[in-house]
């Protein structure tokens, strides 16, 4: 009878029940819809930094990761390799030779990381090719190419077909030099790779990283004669859910190495998102305390212009509690409507949106520098939604403690005097 | 057997500040079938005896005993629950539940006590049936007359089954139609039920068929008559 007695209260001002859940329902709809499009930020900043430089799981040496010396490296890299390729999960893997070194042309030198990939599995983990902006990737039967960001080239001043040099130290610790050509230059959206690394392929630097014995050298025993090593495994999966339990994998099947998932591998994420989560959490709080004001004043002028009414029903023995849970009632059954209003409204939104995004270039041409796509699309996320529906319930909950209060402390004798 | 027994009532409105001694020491007995008018000029507090009686507000001093308890003692919700069961009100303003239809104006407070619903549909048809409204158990309040909308409040205040009925000037608003059809219908229950009924009005055809009619004046009773039945 309670909830019958509010659901019809709240239609006797039809008008004002009506801007009220209206302006809820906007407030969610606004709400549902900035919430949704900064995790779209979150989401292609994490699924770029995972598709086009970590991947999912990364395997080195125990002491590489610290030291990124090249004599940190992982040896039987194939048979690695074929062990990975055999776990269902996995979608892609490749191998990486690191080393560090300098990049020079004939005008000037940079300090670089050298990346040697192999040139068919690095497409399928990170598809690199599709960043080359001028001239090409690898080439099969063609050695000693080199990929270089546009923004290294032009610091370097060398253009497509240019001679570079690469000197670094080998796995003895001598330097030693090799000569490059450059094929392609590449932009990946993210300054700090663009002019941090370039790529080579992984055999040409393991020619030249892996000293060459001379007859009657001894250093066999400590360096690998063949060029099965790699300083870094990068594994892409089919479903980025499977990270944990194919990282337990990976660790029982290579225990002496280091496995890493893209949280330990870039931290950066794991702040930017809690960062983001940060502050999705004030937004919210914003909006709750913008609504509980509007709520609270609806929900008096409710109580104060039934003042009468609600004394007439202590009167005839409508105790305290079932006049408290009345208004309390009548105050959610607005949000209760207006909140699916407006979730469904940030839905359509994020529906429409969906395929197309929303296009910032013309604002935020900054935004790629940090390795974020200028065009967002929003992501839906159930638990932010039943993060919103709560704040709504809890907001609407809040409002009607005090219009509540007000109801049951009317002393019925006086408020059945009043005109 | 005696539904209402008040004792040396005293009311003192502002006893701080400026004392308005609205009753001086009002002693009443209201025994049960009784159909009695508390009358008097404005301002002699026939409102607030009224309030009393029906624990809407409590004496400054005094006892007041309704159906053997005293209920000056008791607390707000306590207050609440005992009017719930012993007293139905009739106010000046009808004061129905706008959003209920008449049905569920009249069983409302009989749904406060959780009665079965069988037992709740029951008397509902038999009170509207009573109060001559069973063709209009569902319309809302505003679709209906002040007359008609004051049966209903006779008939939600006789759902409980209280042990008296108590009227705040129950005809003020009424044409004279209106009025006789009203108090037809009370005296009837009167007298074929045994209803107690308490008014306090202004009304010259309410008093003239009371058949105890009690006259306060200045907070004090003036006169006690009572009528022979018939008059």
């Amino acid at each position: 009878m309670i909830i019958k007695i509010a659901w019809r209260n709240i239609w006797r001002s039809r008008i004002r029940s009506i801007v009220v859940i209206l302006s809820v329902a906007v407030g969610v709809w606004a709400l549902s819809f900035v919430l949704s499009f900064s995790n779209g930020i979150t989401y292609t900043y994490i699924s770029n930094a995972i598709r086009d430089q970590l991947s999912h799981l990364q395997i080195h040496h125990p002491k590489f990761p610290e030291d990124k010396n090249s004599k940190y490296f992982l040896a039987d890299v194939s048979k690695k390799l074929e062990t990975i390729r055999q776990m269902p999960e996995v979608e892609a893997v490749t191998e990486r030779v690191v080393a560090t070194g300098m990049v020079s042309s004939a005008r000037t030198a940079r300090g670089v990381k050298i990346v040697g990939v192999n040139p068919e599995t690095e497409t399928k983990v990170t598809h690199f090719e599709k960043n080359i902006k001028e001239g090409e990737y690898f080439k099969a039967d063609r050695h000693n190419e080199i990929l270089l960001s546009q923004r290294t080239a032009e610091k370097l001043k060398v253009k497509l077909r240019s001679r570079i040099v690469l000197t670094f130290q080998n796995l003895d610790g001598e330097i030693t030099s090799a000569a490059f050509r450059v094929v392609g230059l590449f932009n990946t959206g993210n300054m700090l790779t663009d002019e941090g690394v370039v790529y080579v392929e992984s055999d040409d630097l393991n020619k030249n990283l892996i000293p060459q014995m001379a007859e009657g050298d001894s250093l066999s025993a400590e360096f690998p004669v063949n060029q099965d090593i790699a300083q870094e495994i990068a594994i892409f999966l089919k479903d980025s859910k499977m990270v944990g339990p194919v990282k337990e994998k990976l660790k029982t099947a290579f225990p002496d190495q280091l496995v890493e998932d893209y949280y330990e591998l870039s931290p950066d994420i794991e702040l930017y998102e809690s960062q983001i989560h940060t502050s999705n959490s004030i937004i919210i709080v914003i909006f709750m305390l913008a609504l509980i004001f509007g709520i609270i004043n609806t929900m008096l002028m409710a109580v104060l212009e039934r003042y009468k009414e609600l004394g007439m029903l202590m009167a005839i023995g409508m105790n305290k509690l079932k006049i408290f849970t009345m208004i309390v009632m009548e105050t959610l059954m607005l949000g209760l409507v207006a909140a699916p209003l407006g979730l469904g409204l940030g839905l359509l939104t994020i529906y429409l949106l969906q395929d197309k995004g929303i296009d910032l270039s013309n604002f935020a041409a900054g935004l790629e520098r940090f390795g974020i796509d200028t065009t967002i699309f929003p992501v839906l996320d159930p638990a932010l939604y039943f993060r919103i529906a709560i704040a709504v319930f809890i907001t609407t909950l809040l409002a009607s403690i005090y219009p509540a209060r007000k109801a049951v402390k009317l002393q019925p004798v006086e408020a059945l005097h009043k005109i | 057997m005696s539904v209402i027994e008040a004792k040396k009532i005293t009311k003192i409105y502002n006893p701080k500040t400026v004392p308005v001694n609205a009753l001086r020491g009002v002693d009443l007995t209201i025994e049960k079938g009784e159909f009695t008018a508390i009358v008097g000029p404005s301002g002699s507090g026939k409102t607030t005896l009224l309030n009393i009686i029906g624990g809407l507000d409590k004496p400054t001093d005094g006892s007041i005993r309704v159906d053997s308890q005293d209920i000056t003692q008791l607390s707000d919700n306590q207050l609440i629950d005992f009017r719930q069961k012993k007293i139905g009100f009739v106010f000046q303003s009808y004061n129905l539940i706008p959003v209920l239809t008449v049905a569920e104006n009249t069983e409302f407070v009989m749904l406060l006590q959780k009665r079965p619903k069988e037992e709740r549909e029951k008397r509902t048809a038999e009170l509207l049936d009573s109060v001559g409204l069973s063709d209009k158990k569902t319309k809302r309040p505003n679709q209906l007359s002040g007359g008609q909308q004051q049966r209903v409040a006779v008939a939600r205040a006789l759902a409980p089954k209280p042990a008296f009925i108590l009227a705040d000037e129950p005809t003020a608003n009424l044409d004279s139609a209106s009025v006789t059809n009203l108090l037809d219908i009370m005296e009837k229950l009167n007298r074929e039920e045994g209803v107690t009924f308490v008014f306090s009005t202004h009304d010259q055809r309410v008093i003239d068929r009371a058949r105890r009619v009690v006259t306060l004046v200045d907070g004090q009773i003036g006169s006690d008559e009572v009528r022979k039945l018939g008059n």
